[in-house]
């Protein structure tokens, strides 16, 4: 287990605001995972091949040819707040 | 008058063709079940009786008329309620996705839609597909119809509740680390995970994208057979889709059948290792050449997955920021609304993951947790592959025990997530494997047995667990729905 553990600072990473509670609970349960999870430190595997698609086949992409798909209304609709066809947030910065 | 208890697929398409009933009653039979269970199983997020009953009528037009399209046409299915249904909500049972509504159509759900299928309605699961007992759901779990004291398993356990109850013929799940094969067993169903690929995964809300897939539960392994029949094939749309040729295995008694020794030992209880030892029993008996054979690695399968999973889930659920779809908490910034919607929108588990995830893909402890868990998952693939060699289909139980009652599991994350033990290693391999139910344990829940076959062996799996599931001849339902209250 890692000593540098921060619960606050993955909390951030994740953009999940937390309360002090939730903090301190998440931080004890992680730690059970983690530990539970750390058996697989202890096994060699060197430097064997790594696992992405299960049956070990590339990615295809399709034809890029124009297909009909969603339209831009259809595409925005779901969105909370918006404004002439573009989604509407907050500014990024105060 | 259309008798559904227990009722297949494959029966009501009979009972279509020869025009014992229309697909009308079939339908309004289908709903009088749901309205006599729904107050206490809450399988159903969402009924479509409407839309359902409208179809059904012009379903049964276009049969008089044209004749019918296939096996599934007129017939009441329901669908997970992680895929997308047009012009209905896709909630993911979150408060996220509460007013989400879907624009398009998932693959699936198109390609049941062009078969003829009836939607019945959403079904309940944990939140994002993450749990084994629909206790995750922002809705409020599933009961289980053999006894709402106990949870019907999960993630998809709407969809393995609605299946046992007999409120819709068929159901489609989705399965990450055994969210259709644990439900499936718990509600003595039968649940069936394709090879990774072969089903497309284009409209299911993304989990965990390399384990993620949708598959059938239903009554038969014949009537899962028709469903993936219709949903399989390739589609452009996922670029993981496969485009490759099946494989084909013995599907009578001359079927090598391998017992997986590291699942019929610690943390599987002692009564569903005897039912799995009477199933084996009963194939012997017809012939079968049956070993013992070792998977090593699948002892440290539930690590592997709780570093994989989380990780990728934690990259899929970003997009869940307040801007493009679902719920959206006011900030002065987009960061802070980010924060204030992500904490106020996602239940407990999914925040237990995504911090998890995101932890485990951090700088520094990238090739520790993310890298040290890929190499592993490719030595599971490694071995199976290597049993197979010498075996044609494994058995095991599918879960360690039978269902379990509410709360039993909640206070311990790590024990909820032991009841995947035996169904995650198909997921990090990409192997087909199916549920199916066995008999009944001594407080009246099903037993279930799981078998596992080689990458696009999918058609042949399904016909040998038919074929066992004729010799075991288990045809039990739940008593207490067999009638009308």
């Amino acid at each position: 287990m890692p000593e540098d553990f921060d619960i606050q600072e993955i909390a951030k990473l994740a953009s999940i605001e937390l309360n002090k509670d939730e903090l301190k609970r998440l931080h004890k349960e992680l730690e059970i995972i983690l530990e539970h999870v750390e058996a697989l430190s202890n096994i060699k595997l060197g430097d064997s091949d790594i696992t992405i698609h299960p049956l070990g086949i590339d990615l295809t992409l399709r034809d890029d040819k124009v297909e009909e798909g969603l339209s831009h209304d259809e595409s925005i609709s779901n969105a909370p707040d918006r404004k002439d066809g573009y989604f509407k947030v907050p500014p990024s910065m105060d | 008058m259309v008798e559904i208890n227990n009722i297949t697929i494959k029966k009501a398409h009979e009972g279509l063709k020869d025009k014992s009933f229309s697909s009308l009653e079939l339908t309004e039979e289908i709903f009088k079940v749901a309205a006599n269970s729904e107050s206490v199983l809450h399988a159903h997020l969402v009924l479509m009786h409407d839309e359902a009953v409208k179809k059904a009528k012009e379903t049964d037009s276009r049969i008089a008329k044209d004749g019918m399209i296939g096996e599934l046409d007129g017939i009441p299915l329901s669908i997970k309620d992680n895929m997308n249904l047009k012009g209905y909500g896709t909630t993911c049972s979150s408060k996220i996705l509460s007013n989400y509504i879907s624009p398009y159509d998932a693959t699936v759900v198109k390609r049941l839609r062009e078969n003829g299928t009836i939607f019945v309605g959403k079904t309940n699961l944990d939140e994002f597909a993450m749990g084994s007992s629909t206790e995750n759901s922002a809705y409020g779990p599933t009961k289980n119809p053999w006894d709402p004291d106990c949870v019907p398993g999960g993630s998809s356990g709407g969809s393995a509740a609605v299946v046992s109850v007999g409120s819709a013929l068929g159901s489609l799940g989705s399965d990450t680390g055994g969210s259709i094969r644990q439900p499936a067993s718990f509600c003595g169903v039968v649940g069936f995970k394709p090879t990774y690929g072969t089903v497309s995964r284009f409209g299911l809300i993304a989990f965990a994208s390399s384990l993620d897939q949708i598959g059938p539960i239903t009554k038969t392994s014949e009537d899962a057979k028709i469903i993936y029949n219709a949903i399989s094939g390739y589609d452009s749309k996922d670029a993981t889709s496969l485009n490759l040729k099946s494989a084909s295995l013995p599907e009578d008694s001359s079927a090598k059948v391998g017992i997986v020794k590291e699942l019929m030992g610690e943390g599987i209880a002692d009564d569903v290792k005897s039912e799995v030892e009477r199933v084996i029993k009963i194939l012997e008996e017809e012939g079968h050449q049956v070993s013992e054979v070792s998977l090593p690695m699948t002892k440290m399968a539930i690590s592997i997955y709780y570093l994989i999973a989380p990780a990728e889930c934690s990259a899929n659920l970003a997009r869940f920021d307040g801007v493009r779809f679902g719920l959206r908490k006011d900030g002065n910034t987009s960061y802070e609304m980010s924060d204030k919607t992500r904490a106020e929108g996602f239940g407990d588990e999914v925040k237990r993951r995504i911090l998890l995830g995101t932890y485990a893909l951090s700088a520094g402890y990238y090739d520790a947790y993310y890298g040290q868990a890929l190499k592993a998952r490719n030595q599971v693939v490694n071995e199976f592959k290597e049993v197979f060699k010498s075996v044609d289909y494994l058995i095991s139980p599918t879960t360690p025990s039978t269902a379990f009652k509410f709360g039993e599991k909640t206070t311990n994350p790590l024990e909820m997530y032991m009841s995947d033990l035996c169904t995650i290693p198909a997921n990090l391999a990409g192997l087909p494997a199916i549920s199916i139910p066995t008999g009944i344990d001594d407080n009246g829940m099903p037993f279930s047995i799981q078998l596992m076959s080689p990458e696009l062996t999918d058609i042949s799996l399904l016909n040998f667990s038919s074929y066992i599931e004729k010799i075991i001849a288990f045809d039990q339902v739940p008593s207490k729905w067999r009638k009308e209250p």
